[in-house]
Formats: C-alpha cells, sequence, structure tokens
C-alpha cells in the first residue's frame, strides 16, 4: 500500500506542476498581454513596459515560468484590480464558504443516493427501477441553472417556503446561522449528484449480486437482507470513495453556476463576477485553486479506497 | 479431407447461422428498448422542428420589437408569447436549437475522435508515453470543464467554429481515459498476442483490433459526448459567454428569464429549458440503450463458450 | 428406499428465454433420479452442459436467476425441498447440507476476513456467540489443515494459495457438521497435486463425520477412486447408475461406453487414433424426442427416436444397489472381455475407417534433423518491490537453465503442474518473450537460411522469417482470435501481414487450411464464437499453419475441451504431423494426453528441467522422484489401481524464493543434505536419451 500511495502522491505533484502550466499559458493568451490585462487598455506604452519589466515578462518564457512558479509557492497570485485586495486574501475569504456549500451537497447526495441505488437493484426491472432510472436521466440531462431556476420558482416565489437568495453572511458561522437559505442552493447542487451516484450505487450493487460469494452466502443459509448488509454493500460502496474524486469537477462547476445563481458568497460567485468584468488575476486565481483543489481532493479519496480495501492494503 | 475431418463434418453443421452486422445490430436496439426509442423519436421530432419550423413558419429573428415585448403565450401570433425584446418565442425557440444541435454534434463527435485516438495509443504502448499521456489529461482534467470554457471565452470572442473547437477541446478527456482503459484490456487478448507472433505492429494493433473491439464503448461515448456538449453550449450562453446576439441559443433565452422569475413570466423559463433537457436526455437515453445492447451481445457470446 | 437420505425423483429444471419467447425455454435438466444412502459417496458425471452443476444447485434451491424447477421431486431426509418454502431451505443451507464451489478465489468474499466467513454459519445456525464461533472456526482451519490456523482467521482470501483457499470453502461448508456435502468440481481448478490433496482431505473428513458425498466432476479419473456409486448424465438426464467398480468395469450405456472409449489411457497405442463420439450433444433449447443420445449412437434404432427408455436395471427395477441405464440397446452384459478391444469399430461402425494404414509417428523423424535446441535457457521475472523482496534486484525465477531438443516432425511434450514454467517456455521458443540467460538455436529451413542462430540476434527481417517456422497454438482458441473479425480475415491475417500472395492466392489457401483441419469452407463467413470449443481449436490449428511452419508450440490446446472433442482434437494433430511432417511442443498438464501423443517428454518443475527422455520409457520407468510422484497422483480411470505412495505432500514453494540446491528436495522423500548443498546436474544414468537431474534417481522400474 505505501507503494501505491507513493506513486500516487508522485503522479499528483506531478499533474500539480501542469496544471500550473496550464494557467501560465492561459496567462499569456490575454488580450494585449499579461501587462495590458492587468493595467487596464488604456495603460501607456511606457507603463506597460515599465510593468513588464518589473515582473519579469520581457524575460524568455521559461524563466517567465520559473519566476511565476517562485511567486505561487509564496502564495502571491497578483492583486485584483477591480477590488483592491490581493488574489490571496479573496480566495482564502471565499473558499470555505464553497466548501461548506459543496461539503452539504456531497452529504445529501450521498444519503439519497444509495438507499435508491440499492432499491433499483433489488427490485430490478421493476416499476421502480424504471421509474427512477428515467428520473436519473431527466435529472443528468437538466441543467443546473434550469433545476435551481424551476426550484426557485416553484419554492421560492409560489410557495414562499425558502428564500431566492443564499445567506450573505461573510463567515462560515454566518452561513449556518441561516440554514433556510441554504436549502435551496444545497438542493440544487445535490440534485445533480445523486442521478449520477444512484446510477453507480444500482450498477455495483448489482454487479456484486451475480458474483460467487454471494452464491456461496446464499448456500450458508444467509437471507436476501443479510447478504445485502453484510456481504454486498461493503464490496459495491468502497469504489464510491473513489468515484467521488472523478466528481470534484463536475461539483466545482456546478458550484459555478449554484453560487451565481443563489448569489452565494463563495469562489464561483467570485470567478463569475471576475468573468463579468475582466478581473484577470482573479480568475487565473480561481482556476489554479480549483485545479489544485482537484487534484488533492482526487488524492485523499485515493487515499481512503486503499486504506478501505482489503486488497490493496495488503499486497500479496 | 481426412478421416478426421469426414467425421465431423456434421458437426459443422450444427454451428449458428452469421451474426449480422453491427449496424444491424445497433438498429435492432431501437426495436426492443423502449427508452431508447422514444430517445430516438424525440431527437428526430427535435431535429425537425428547430431546422424545419422555420421554414415552415418564419419569424424575425434579427430585429427587436419592444412594443410587443413580454407577451403571454395565447396572444395573437404568438402561441408561446414573446420575450422581453419582442422576438416570437417558438421561433426563437426553433432558430435557438439550431446552435446548440450545430455546435454540440460537432463537438461531440470532434471529441469523440481525438480522445479515441489518443487513448488508445496511450493504453496499447504504455509505459513512459501512456504515463506521460495521462498525467497531461489529468491535468486537464484537474481544471472543470467550465472554469476553462469561461475563461477560454472571456479571452477569445466564439463564433461557431471557435465555439466547436474550444468545446471540443475539453471533452475529448472522456473518451481518451475510457479507450485508454479498454486498450490495456485489450492489448493483453490472446489475439493482439496471436497478431504480433504473426510479425503485425502497433499500428495494425490499434486501428485493426483494439479500436474496434471497443467500438461498443466508443459508440456510446459519443452519444453522451454529444449531450455533454450541448450542455456546455447551453451553460456557456446562460452565462453569456457564447455567440453574441442576434444570434439566438437556448441557454441565453433562459439568462434573460432569470431576470424575469420573481415576476413569473414563466413561458420565457421552461419553453427553453425543456427542449435542452429534451435533447440532452434523449441522447442519453439513446446512448444507454446502445450500450445495453453490445452488452448483452457480448455476455451471449461468453455463454456460448 | 426408506432410508434414503437424499432421493431425486424425475427432476425437471426449466430456464425460460430472456425475451419470453416460449420456444427458447431451455431444458436444463430433463428428468434426473438420483438416489443416495447416508454415508455414501455418490459420483456426478458427464460433459460441459450435462447439468450436473445443475441438480447439485437444485438441491440447495440456488438455482442461477429465472431457472425453476418444473417437476419431480427432491427429498432430503424426508423433506421436500422443491417445493419448501425459502425459510426451510435456508435452515437446510450450510447447516445440514453443506456445498463447496469449483473456483475459490471468486466463492469467498474478497473483503471479509477468513475467520468471519468460517464462523459465520455457525452464528447463523446454532446460535453460538462470537467469541465462541472463531473458536470453533479456528478448530475446523486446524482440521482442514491450514497451517497457522490462528493466524489466518483475520487474513483475507487473496492473501492464501488456490489449495488453501479451497480447504477455507471446505471448512466453511463443514463446520455445522452436516449430513450431506455437495462438491461441484471441487478441484478442477487446483494443480493435479493439490487435487489430491483435497480429494484425501474430502475423503478424511467424510469418514470422521460420517456423512455422505455428492462429487460433481467431468473428469473420471477423479471418480475412480472416491466413491461408492456414480451416476452419468447426458443431456440433461440420468442415463446410467451403478456401483463405481461395475461401473468402470462394464458399463452398459453406449454413452458411457463411448466415454470411456475415448479416454486416452485406453488407446492401445498413439498409432492408433483414439474413438471420437461425432456430433455434439444436443442443444437444451431443443425440443426432442426419444434418447438424447440416439443422434450420435452407432447402435440406435427408431425406437430409441421415438420412445424415452427408461432408467431401469436389468430386473426392470430400479432399486439403489441396482445397476440401472436407459438404453434400449445397452452393452451386453458378458462384454467386459472386448470393451477394451477395438473401441474403434464397436463404437462407431458406420465412420469410415482411415485410409493410411497405421504408421508409427516415430518412423518420419530423421535422427539427424534437429529443428529446434534450447541450451541453458532462462527467464526471470524482476519483482516489483513491495514487502516481499529481501533484497533489491529479487526476482522471480520462471525458467532456470532448461535444455531441450525437437527433430523435426516429432512430438516433444511438456509436462509439470502450474507454476513450473512450462508455458513461459513455450512463450520463450515462439519468440513472445526474451531470454534472460541461454540460447535458442532453429535448424531446418531457418538454419540453412541464416544459420544456426539465436532468434534474439537476429535483424526484423530474420526475424520476420523466424516467425514463419515457429507458431503458437494457443489453450484458448476463443481468446486468441478477435471476436470482431470473420474467420476469412482472421485465417488471412498471417498471409497479409507477411505479404504472402495476393488477396485471391490467400483465400485458396485459407480454402485448404480448412480443408486440412476438416472444416467446412462456409465457415470463412462466420464469426469465432459462432463455433464450438472443438472447432475453434481447429480454427487455432488452421491459423497456426498458415504459414506451414515447421514447428508449433501447442500450450496446453486441448485442457479446456471435453474428453470426446479431445480426441478429435488429438487426432487431428497426429493426422496433420503424419502427412505434412510439422514437429510439435506440446505443453500441458495433463500426464494421459501426454503420454499418448509425445515422441520424447520432458518433466519441468519449479523452473527447471527434472528429467527428459523417450515418452513410453519414462512414463514406465520414470527415474526422478518428482516424475514418480506425478505418475502415482494422477488419477487413473481404473478403480483397481491403487497408489504405490501416498499423495506429494507440502506445496509448490515460491519461484520468488526456490530453495537451494535441488529445488524439488523440500517434497522429496529421499531428499539428503547433498541435495540442499548442490544443485544436480541433468545425467544419464540408465540409458542414452533419457536425462534426469537427480543426485539419487530412482532404479529403473520395479512396481
Amino acid at each position: 500500500m505505501i507503494r501505491f500511495l507513493a506513486q500516487r502522491t508522485a503522479q499528483a505533484a506531478v499533474v500539480l506542476l501542469l496544471v500550473s502550466v496550464i494557467v501560465f499559458v492561459l496567462l499569456h493568451q490575454l488580450p494585449g498581454g499579461p501587462a495590458r490585462a492587468i493595467l487596464g487598455p488604456r495603460a501607456t506604452p511606457q507603463a506597460v513596459e515599465h510593468f513588464d519589466h518589473q515582473q519579469g515578462y520581457d524575460l524568455s518564457l521559461p524563466l517567465q515560468y520559473v519566476h511565476y512558479l517562485g511567486r505561487l509557492l509564496t502564495g502571491d497570485l497578483g492583486e485584483s484590480y477591480k477590488l483592491n485586495q490581493t488574489v490571496t486574501a479573496l480566495l482564502a475569504d471565499r473558499l470555505p464558504k464553497t466548501l461548506v456549500l459543496t461539503g452539504l451537497s456531497i452529504a445529501l447526495a450521498a444519503v439519497l443516493a444509495v438507499p435508491l441505488g440499492v432499491l433499483q437493484a433489488v427490485r430490478r426491472g421493476g416499476i421502480a427501477d424504471h421509474l427512477l432510472t428515467g428520473v436519473a436521466f431527466l435529472a443528468y440531462a437538466t441543467p443546473v441553472f434550469f433545476l435551481g431556476l424551476v426550484l426557485i420558482l416553484v419554492f421560492s416565489q409560489r410557495l414562499q417556503l425558502f428564500p431566492a437568495e443564499a445567506p450573505q453572511a461573510d463567515t462560515v458561522g454566518g452561513i449556518l446561522s441561516a440554514p433556510s437559505a441554504l436549502v435551496l442552493p444545497v438542493v440544487t447542487l445535490a440534485l445533480g449528484i445523486v442521478a449520477a451516484f444512484s446510477r453507480y450505487t444500482r450498477s455495483a450493487v448489482l454487479d456484486n449480486l451475480s458474483e460467487d460469494y454471494v452464491r456461496t452466502a446464499r448456500a450458508k443459509g444467509q437471507s436476501n437482507a443479510r447478504i445485502m448488509a453484510r456481504h454486498v454493500l461493503r464490496n459495491a460502496l468502497i469504489p464510491l470513495a473513489g468515484l467521488l474524486g472523478l466528481y470534484l469537477p463536475t461539483l466545482f462547476s456546478g458550484a459555478l453556476v449554484v453560487e451565481s445563481m443563489f448569489n452565494y458568497p463563495g469562489m464561483g460567485l467570485l470567478f463569475w463576477n471576475a468573468a463579468q468584468g475582466s478581473d484577470f488575476p482573479v480568475l487565473l486565481g480561481v482556476t489554479l485553486l480549483v485545479g489544485v483543489a482537484t487534484v488533492l481532493g482526487s488524492l485523499l479519496t485515493d487515499i481512503a479506497y486503499a486504506a478501505l480495501d482489503p486488497r490493496i492494503r495488503s499486497v500479496s | 479431407m481426412t478421416a478426421a475431418g469426414s467425421v465431423n463434418a456434421s458437426a459443422s453443421v450444427s454451428a449458428a447461422a452469421a451474426t449480422p452486422g453491427l449496424a444491424r445490430r445497433a438498429l435492432s436496439v431501437f426495436t426492443r428498448d423502449k427508452p431508447a426509442l422514444t430517445g430516438a423519436v424525440v431527437l428526430v421530432a427535435l431535429m425537425a422542428f428547430c431546422f424545419l419550423g422555420p421554414l415552415i413558419r418564419p419569424t424575425d429573428q434579427t430585429h427587436t420589437d419592444l412594443s410587443r415585448a413580454n407577451l403571454p403565450p395565447g396572444s395573437p401570433g404568438h402561441p408561446l408569447g414573446t420575450t422581453d425584446l419582442g422576438y416570437d418565442m417558438l421561433g426563437r425557440l426553433m432558430t435557438g436549437g439550431q446552435t446548440s444541435l450545430e455546435v454540440g454534434l460537432a463537438a461531440g463527435l470532434l471529441a469523440t475522435l481525438i480522445g479515441t485516438v489518443y487513448g488508445a495509443v496511450a493504453g496499447y504502448f504504455g509505459g513512459w508515453l501512456d504515463a506521460a499521456m495521462m498525467r497531461i489529461t489529468d491535468a486537464v482534467l484537474a481544471i472543470p470543464a467550465l472554469f476553462l470554457l469561461v475563461v477560454v471565452a472571456t479571452i477569445v470572442t466564439p463564433s461557431k467554429a471557435v465555439l466547436i473547437l474550444i468545446i471540443a477541446s475539453v471533452a475529448w478527456l472522456s473518451p481518451a481515459r475510457l479507450l485508454r482503459g479498454e486498450a490495456l484490456a485489450l492489448r493483453g487478448r490472446d489475439y493482439v498476442h496471436a497478431m504480433r507472433l504473426m510479425g503485425g505492429g502497433g499500428a495494425r494493433a490499434v486501428f485493426r483490433h483494439i479500436v474496434p473491439n471497443a467500438i461498443g464503448t466508443v459508440i456510446v461515448n459519443a452519444t453522451f459526448q454529444i449531450a455533454d456538449a450541448i450542455l456546455y453550449v447551453a451553460y456557456l450562453s446562460f452565462l453569456g459567454l457564447s455567440i453574441p446576439p442576434p444570434a439566438a441559443d437556448w441557454g441565453s433565452m433562459l439568462s434573460t428569464g432569470i431576470t424575469y422569475t420573481q415576476v413569473g413570466y414563466w413561458w420565457l423559463i421552461f419553453p427553453p429549458g425543456i427542449a435542452v433537457v429534451l435533447v440532452v436526455a434523449a441522447f442519453t437515453f439513446i446512448g444507454d440503450g446502445l450500450r445495453d445492447a453490445f452488452d448483452a451481445r457480448l455476455q451471449r457470446l461468453g455463454r456460448n463458450g | 428406499m426408506t432410508d434414503s437420505l437424499l432421493r431425486v425423483d424425475d427432476l425437471h429444471v426449466e430456464i425460460p428465454d430472456r425475451d419470453g419467447d416460449r420456444r427458447r425455454t431451455a431444458h436444463a435438466l430433463d428428468g434426473v433420479s438420483l438416489d443416495l444412502a447416508p454415508g455414501e459417496a455418490l459420483g456426478l458425471v458427464g460433459e460441459s452442459g450435462c447439468g450436473k452443476t445443475m441438480t447439485a444447485l437444485s438441491v440447495l434451491g440456488l438455482l442461477p436467476g429465472g431457472a425453476r424447477i418444473t417437476g419431480g421431486s427432491l427429498t432430503f431426509a424426508g423433506t421436500d425441498l422443491a417445493s419448501a418454502p425459502e425459510p426451510v431451505l435456508r435452515g437446510v443451507r450450510g447447516n445440514t447440507i453443506g456445498m463447496v464451489f469449483q473456483d475459490p478465489l471468486t466463492s469467498l468474499n474478497p473483503t471479509m476476513t477468513i475467520g468471519a466467513q468460517v464462523a459465520e454459519p455457525l452464528l447463523l445456525h446454532k446460535g453460538v456467540g462470537r467469541a465462541e464461533a472463531w473458536r470453533r472456526a479456528e478448530e475446523m482451519l486446524r482440521l482442514v489443515g491450514l497451517p497457522q490456523p490462528g493466524e489466518r482467521l483475520r487474513t483475507y482470501p487473496h492473501q492464501l494459495s488456490g489449495g488453501m483457499r479451497q480447504r477455507v470453502a471446505i471448512a466453511m461448508a463443514l463446520i455445522c457438521e452436516p449430513r450431506l456435502l455437495i462438491a461441484d468440481e471441487p478441484t478442477t481448478a487446483l494443480d493435479v497435486t493439490t487435487q489430491a490433496q483435497i480429494l484425501e482431505l474430502i475423503d478424511s473428513l467424510r469418514a470422521r463425520l460420517g456423512m455422505a458425498l455428492i462429487l460433481v466432476t467431468h473428469d473420471l479419473g477423479v471418480i475412480a477412486r472416491r466413491v461408492d456409486r456414480v451416476a452419468v448424465m447426458y443431456a440433461g438426464r440420468t442415463v446410467e447408475r451403478a456401483g463405481v467398480r461395475a461401473l468402470f468395469a462394464a458399463p452398459r450405456h453406449r454413452y458411457t461406453q463411448a466415454l470411456f472409449a475415448a479416454l486416452p489411457e485406453r488407446a492401445a497405442d498413439a498409432s492408433q487414433p483414439l474413438a471420437t463420439i461425432p456430433g455434439l450433444p444436443p442443444s437444451p433449447v431443443a425440443r426432442l424426442t426419444g434418447c438424447r443420445f440416439a443422434p450420435r449412437c452407432g447402435f440406435a434404432s427408431e425406437r430409441c427416436e421415438t420412445a424415452d427408455p427408461p432408467l431401469e436395471g436389468t430386473d426392470g427395477g430400479a432399486r439403489r444397489e441396482a445397476h440401472a441405464f436407459a438404453c434400449f440397446h445397452p452393452v451386453a452384459a458378458d462384454a467386459d472381455a472386448d470393451a477394451h478391444a477395438d473401441p474403434v469399430a464397436e463404437v462407431v461402425p458406420a465412420a469410415p475407417v482411415p485410409v493410411s494404414a497405421p504408421v508409427p509417428a516415430s518412423a518420419s523423424v530423421r535422427t539427424d534433423d534437429v529443428l529446434l535446441r534450447v541450451t541453458g535457457l532462462t527467464k526471470d521475472y524482476p519483482l516489483r518491490g513491495g514487502p516481499f523482496a529481501r533484497r533489491r534486484g529479487a526476482a522471480v525465477s520462471a525458467v532456470a537453465g532448461v535444455s531441450l531438443s525437437v527433430r523435426r516432425g516429432e512430438t516433444f511434450g511438456i509436462v509439470g503442474e502450474s507454476g513450473c514454467g512450462k508455458s513461459t517456455l513455450g512463450r520463450l521458443v515462439v519468440g513472445m518473450e526474451t531470454p534472460t540467460a541461454g540460447s535458442i538455436r532453429f535448424g531446418g529451413r531457418l538454419g540453412e537460411r541464416f544459420g544456426e542462430r539465436d532468434p534474439a540476434t537476429l535483424d526484423r527481417r530474420a526475424r520476420k522469417a523466424h516467425r514463419r517456422e515457429v507458431q503458437l497454438m494457443f489453450q484458448d482458441s476463443y481468446a486468441s482470435m478477435d471476436p470482431r473479425m470473420r474467420v476469412a480475415a482472421i485465417l488471412r491475417e498471417p498471409l497479409v501481414i507477411q505479404g504472402i500472395g495476393d488477396p485471391a492466392g490467400q483465400r485458396a489457401r485459407v480454402a485448404r487450411l480448412l480443408d486440412d483441419v476438416g472444416l467446412e469452407r462456409g465457415a470463412v463467413d462466420r464469426y469465432p464464437h459462432e463455433f464450438s470449443g472443438g472447432q475453434r481449436q481447429r480454427l487455432g490449428l488452421a491459423r497456426g499453419r498458415a504459414r506451414a511452419p515447421s514447428l508449433v508450440v501447442a500450450d496446453e490446446p486441448v485442457s479446456a475441451l471435453d474428453v470426446s472433442v479431445q480426441a478429435q482434437i488429438l487426432n487431428l494433430m497426429r493426422e496433420l504431423q503424419r502427412e505434412k511432417g510439422v514437429a510439435y511442443l506440446f505443453i500441458s498438464h495433463d500426464l494421459a494426453v501426454v503420454r499418448y501423443l509425445a515422441d520424447r517428454v520432458g518433466v519441468m518443475y519449479l523452473g527447471k528441467m527434472v528429467e527428459t527422455g523417450p515418452a513410453a520409457t519414462v512414463f514406465a520407468s520414470p527415474l526422478h522422484p518428482y516424475t514418480r510422484g506425478l505418475l502415482d497422483t494422477a488419477d487413473h480411470a481404473d478403480p483397481g489401481v491403487r497408489p504405490s505412495a501416498a499423495p506429494l505432500g507440502g506445496e509448490t514453494p515460491s519461484a520468488a524464493d526456490p530453495p537451494s540446491g535441488c529445488r524439488f528436495r523440500t517434497r522429496c522423500p529421499h531428499a539428503r543434505d547433498l541435495c540442499a548443498r548442490e544443485e544436480p546436474l541433468p545425467a544419464e544414468p540408465a540409458a542414452p536419451g533419457h536425462t534426469v537431474a537427480c543426485h539419487f534417481p530412482l532404479t529403473p522400474y520395479s512396481p
């Protein structure tokens, strides 16, 4: 297992490096070059030249990358020229709130998806299975923003149950103290993932049900319910931990849309506003952070997977 | 014929009849799998709606008419009402669909093509080539597609072609990973070994043995890629980063709809949203049906041994 | 009959078609009748598809999805299990009836500890506490011969070898001390020596617990010594029932007779083709009348095709002890004299007699024409670290210094158990792997063109030529053919790659290849999956011969086939060798097959060639203790033969850490100090041509 983990960590490091390269490349695609992007289109040529020299943009590309990497490692992501704060500070403020949103959504999705998936597998081919499959497909086909709009229309405008705007607090504590305003954003984000998770659970359980060891368990006299609980689920759900890592990009994308729709003060909204205002340092900073978060998140779920599966835990 | 042969002439007669080709098997899905059939019907209907509709019922989708803004459905001449800029809703729905479908189809197919070859090569050759190729895909995958798309769209003003290219450039990752997995599994198969023993090389292996044997996965994945591409277009235009107005798109229609949720102008929201859901769901049902069909064939083959 | 433990009466099981098509309902069991007394061992034999596994599963109601019992009864200790409700069945499973399955790897839950799995039936049925259950589980593991049972309780299945896993499965099945154990092919997935150990274990446990046994297997050799009575199945029916000695001495049903005749052991000598059973078993979907074996039987009459022969003894009854058979034209009761005489003519009188006069295969061998010479061949696979590499650079020694030579037109057999390196050796000769040390030299046509060169040193062009001369015939031809290509493309591929001939010429060659292996020319348009196992092996042979190689390496070519089909393929290989002069390097773990086909044989153990020599000599008078042990352990299809020694004990050591000196010394009954210090070199103590690598070889044959 150590070997497996060492390998995965080394891979993650390489990927992180590549992510920084991608962002760096994007940085240089900005219209007019990074200088103009940051200083604005009306900057004088002398200001641009001065900026370039100061920031090292007149050096060769590889050297620039090295400088860039150096800056990254010291936490310098530049400054937002619209909001007058360093990008790092902005991210530090917004990231925890996004994590709250995504964390709650994952938890809700898992709690809903696993029982649904098991139900579908056990009653395979029945009405419940077909119905739920159809719902899962429709959920997958529904863009997050449409889902959110529908939820807002129904629960906020018509039924007046939940507010259409997320809590506007600055701190995590503040966010959590207004639960009713959290409902719609969390549910919107969760529903997009529930479909995929329940489909996965269904097929994993079905695959395991046809394995020989289930037949052995029946030959010992176990009841179907106990077989499901004691034998099948642990084999089917272990890979779910690994699956989570795969879904992080989707989650973050969803968070981007949900935050902008519900005005939730997280990273997604920050990103969205920056896109509107062409605030490139923020845009790139968030992109980089999301990339890093995804890679680290995948690594963590891989570690969890290895810890849970005895076949990986103890190499024979 | 040798003695051994004549004794067994009767044996070969009991072998099953020839298998129908791939296309016929794929089409047979639609006769058996009801959701797939529904999906296909819906898809054909929607395509007719979007491409033939404006020919049958032409409407003006370039000139605004604020005097007729926000009319509810049922108003004379506007069965689905009008948008906030006075465009006829039904007509706009049709032309908006054209963009979504064209870009979605093109981007999805392009992504599948690139991804398939990339993944098959990586999986078959393995070693450091595979490791390098996969780290690259990992890196691009790490950054959520939407974020990348937004950044790129902010830099470049998209036209249809550019939109196709940038969507394909994030969508190729999924088929690449899938095909790599398939190639890894297939390259250890005895028939690949047998081909190498005959003296065959890598190109033959990838294009004659690996990709054809993974064609089921490729086709199924293509349908999902098209579905995803249509979703990406919708997201991008919802965020205002797609082809600029007066070009119509379901996503941008929805983004204008947000402003009017509080006053309940539901006809600005539901028609384009439902249209997106229908198209994407249709492709997904078709893809799922195809996957079952290809799997079933493999299962039956396995049992025949 | 009132004291039967298990009584199966005319059992019918159906599997409806997936899409509901009534015409495609499969009749998996079409009238099975068994009768088992308490403490008795019954063998259930038949070839694949005959329904023996289905019968075993029916007893416990473990039929796969969709299958249902549609007729007959299943009475166990007075209770009818066929109609019993699920709670009753659950009470019986694992409690009064235990079951062991074929593949111990997939039959155990990979994420549960051994202890938890073995203790589970106790917790379910005997209401004991957890601590007590685990204690008894440990005891049971000790009883089944698992070393260090206390530590094993907390390990997982993937950490054990195949033999140990099967012991665990047996422990699980027996922990509640059932009255009946059903074992479905319990040893098929295991080595010959491990097989013997497991079967011994089951025997001893049976005696200890006074348990009855149903042993399901396709291997007649396994049945011969382990059971009291036998039931033979064909096409979902019981066709014959008898005591084991009576059955082997004088089978009555024509199918049983044909089955025995097709065994390689029964062949008079290698110059005679094996008796085969023409045709294939009927598909379970087909609706037939009359005797199911009639279409393939040489003695069938019109009556056989219209009426169902009842299963009864010569006195018309069906008592348990009677020798019952379902045949209108059985073998005569006193026919044991000619049961062995001329199997071919007796069983298949209508088939044409082989045209060419039987010529011993070795007559076509020119002793000075060496085709393949292997010297000191070694292949090591580096171990990738992990907790078991004691030092850097540790490696798995798959083949360690093997030398042999194959002459033009002869068959060289390589035998050994799994893990001995014979498959690796085959791959090295063919060129699929590169050796770590040693040399492979080819004579014959290749030698003429390039001199006797090592293929590893040849350039690309030469290597392509090399690939023409040596080809591989795979064990599983289905896996070795691209399922998406039609036969025409598959057989043409070797020609296309080598650029031989134009499309028309290639097609003509393909047609000739099909003729040679006895397949109809229409096969070119079909896909591999449309052929039966035996036919696919023919296709594999055809493809291997596409460029007329002088040497074919056949890696377990008949291991996956039923006895009757195996006979067809072996006959075909012999024919082709006679007509075309192709040499074979025949790799197999099945001693009977190798003994039949090979001119010379080499025995491998843990990467070493321990004995080589003429097949007849080595098998009749082995010089190496391991060869002797293998011959003794292998089950002979003859209940009269008692082994002269106990089965080889212990397990094969790991190839990553082989014993010092002689690798066999850890299991050798004659090992001494010298054996640990010095590795024995091949020598010829008895006769030239018969080499053995042993410090204390056995004396040439004495019973």
